[in-house]
């Protein structure tokens, strides 16, 4: 997975900044790490917006990554709990996919 | 620096009103303010609101006020910051006194949003999150975001569900007891507690409902008995995954700190709080990041009364957004006009002993915005 890091301090995040927000002097930096994960924390979702109510109840989840201090939105394609191991199963319409791991 | 003071608030009853306009809701709060501040020149208009334009098809709503009212030819305008456009709104007429181009400014907040079908409003709200992004495209929504923090709130903590919904159940009794709230029927812990799921682990009674409503303020350089003692703002991530700590909001954190560093006084000083419940979980958070119990034992102090009427912080002693209603941008004028009563000793649920010190936080988006005011009686 595509995350950046500052090429100043120990800031990594998933999205890209014009400037780091936290030494605001280094840049930000594309490195390639592994998107396997830990659920850090859910949620189901049962009422959706109207572009997402076809496919409701769904589960959204915050992935910290096994490689890098970063943390990852992604839709699950099932249920999970904190501490669950995780893996990236594709893309779909610019969404993150993850699955459980064996 | 100037000093600015309240002269007049005015506000509408929050509910469904299928029969009046969203114009109409607005020039009923803000001739009820100019009422009360005895008519005086305006000088400026700051009109608070979020989907006017989005959802009902109505934008201008500055100019509308001006010349509905016949204030003249004055300048006017209207703010956005998601939910907490009411506060920036305020926030905008607070500077504009300071800084000395104005004398008096009023200022109002309205929303209308019970005309619209549930989805629809929900994908309009979701404007206050970044949708460019891979976030929005995994399907997260506001409550979403809130339901994401309350289950890790509960992993990190002793809190339960049972703690949010006696958050829920305050605000509930709260608004029995003010004649302008949305929901005024008692509800128990356990219809709380077993209601229909929105967002695991947040129910129907965790949630801020669609609401229409108004409400004004009137500000002005000239003396008055409520003093704005502080106006601060911050702004936070737009992302949940570019939280530093997921139990923290930093804008909250941050506004609040400001606030009471240009005030001079701490968290330990204020009488009486509004804070910005849209969700019972954001304001489990708030109580903490606004310093007035410690990081992940706010639960204690609801489960123990602190936050109630009677308890040694009150907080939305209006029924907050949970009950009192949350017409997205008249919100942030609705705490004050709650906390401008608390301090004239006219509220409903009044807290005992005259309070001195009142604090409203309003807050937009998913810690995007937050808006702080602190206000003093003198």
């Amino acid at each position: 997975m595509k995350i950046f890091a500052c090429t100043n301090c120990d800031y990594h995040s998933v999205t890209s900044k014009y400037t780091c927000p936290k030494c605001q002097q280094g840049k930000l930096q594309e490195t390639e790490v592994s998107a396997s994960g830990t659920v850090y924390s859910f949620t189901d979702i049962h009422i959706a917006p109207a572009e997402f109510a076809h496919i409701a109840p769904y589960t959204v989840a915050l992935i910290q990554l096994d490689e890098a201090p970063v943390k990852v939105t992604a839709r699950m394609d099932a249920e999970v709990q904190i501490g669950d191991s995780v893996e990236l199963k594709g893309l779909e319409e610019g969404a993150f996919i993850y699955t459980k791991a064996d | 620096m100037t000093n600015v003071y309240v002269h007049g608030v005015g506000m509408t009853q929050f509910g469904t009103f299928v029969d009046r306009t969203m114009k109409d809701l607005l020039l009923d709060a803000c001739i009820q303010a100019l009422k009360e501040a005895g008519n005086p020149k305006v000088d400026a208009v700051y009109v608070g609101n979020f989907m006017g334009g989005s959802i009902y098809n109505q934008e201008i709503l500055g100019a509308i006020v001006a010349n509905e009212l016949g204030l003249g030819f004055i300048p006017t305008a209207k703010v956005e910051g998601a939910c907490a456009s009411g506060g920036i709104a305020v926030r905008q007429g607070v500077i504009g006194i300071q800084s000395g181009e104005y004398e008096t400014v009023l200022v109002a907040g309205v929303e209308k949003m019970k005309h619209a079908s549930t989805a629809d409003v929900t994908q309009a709200i979701n404007a206050a999150m970044d949708n460019d992004s891979n976030e929005k495209r995994a399907g997260l929504t506001f409550p979403g975001f809130f339901g994401v923090l309350a289950n890790r709130y509960f992993y990190e903590t002793d809190a339960s569900k049972k703690h949010l919904a006696l958050v829920a159940l305050k605000n509930r009794e709260n608004a029995i007891h003010n004649p302008l709230a949305q929901f005024r029927k008692p509800a128990t812990l356990e219809e709380i507690m077993e209601a229909r799921m929105i967002t695991n682990p947040l129910g129907l009674f965790d949630c801020s409902p669609m609401t229409d409503g108004a409400a004004a303020i009137v500000l002005s350089s000239k003396k008055s008995p409520v003093h704005v003692r502080a106006s601060a703002q911050s702004s936070g991530p737009t992302q949940m995954q570019d939280a530093d700590d997921l139990l923290s909001i930093p804008a909250i954190k941050e506004s609040g700190r400001l606030a009471y560093e240009k005030a001079g006084v701490g968290p330990e000083d204020i009488d009486v709080v509004e804070i910005h419940d849209c969700f019972s979980m954001t304001e489990m958070l708030a109580i903490e990041e606004l310093g007035f119990f410690r990081k992940r034992e706010g639960w204690r102090a609801v489960e123990e009364g602190r936050t109630k009427v009677t308890g040694d912080k009150p907080v939305n002693t209006s029924g907050g957004l949970l009950s009192r209603g949350h017409p997205i941008g008249a919100t942030g004028i609705s705490q004050l006009y709650q906390l401008v009563h608390q301090l004239r000793g006219t509220a409903p649920n009044q807290v005992e002993g005259n309070p001195r010190l009142a604090l409203s936080q309003n807050l937009g988006g998913t810690g995007s915005y937050s808006v702080v005011h602190i206000l003093e009686r003198v």
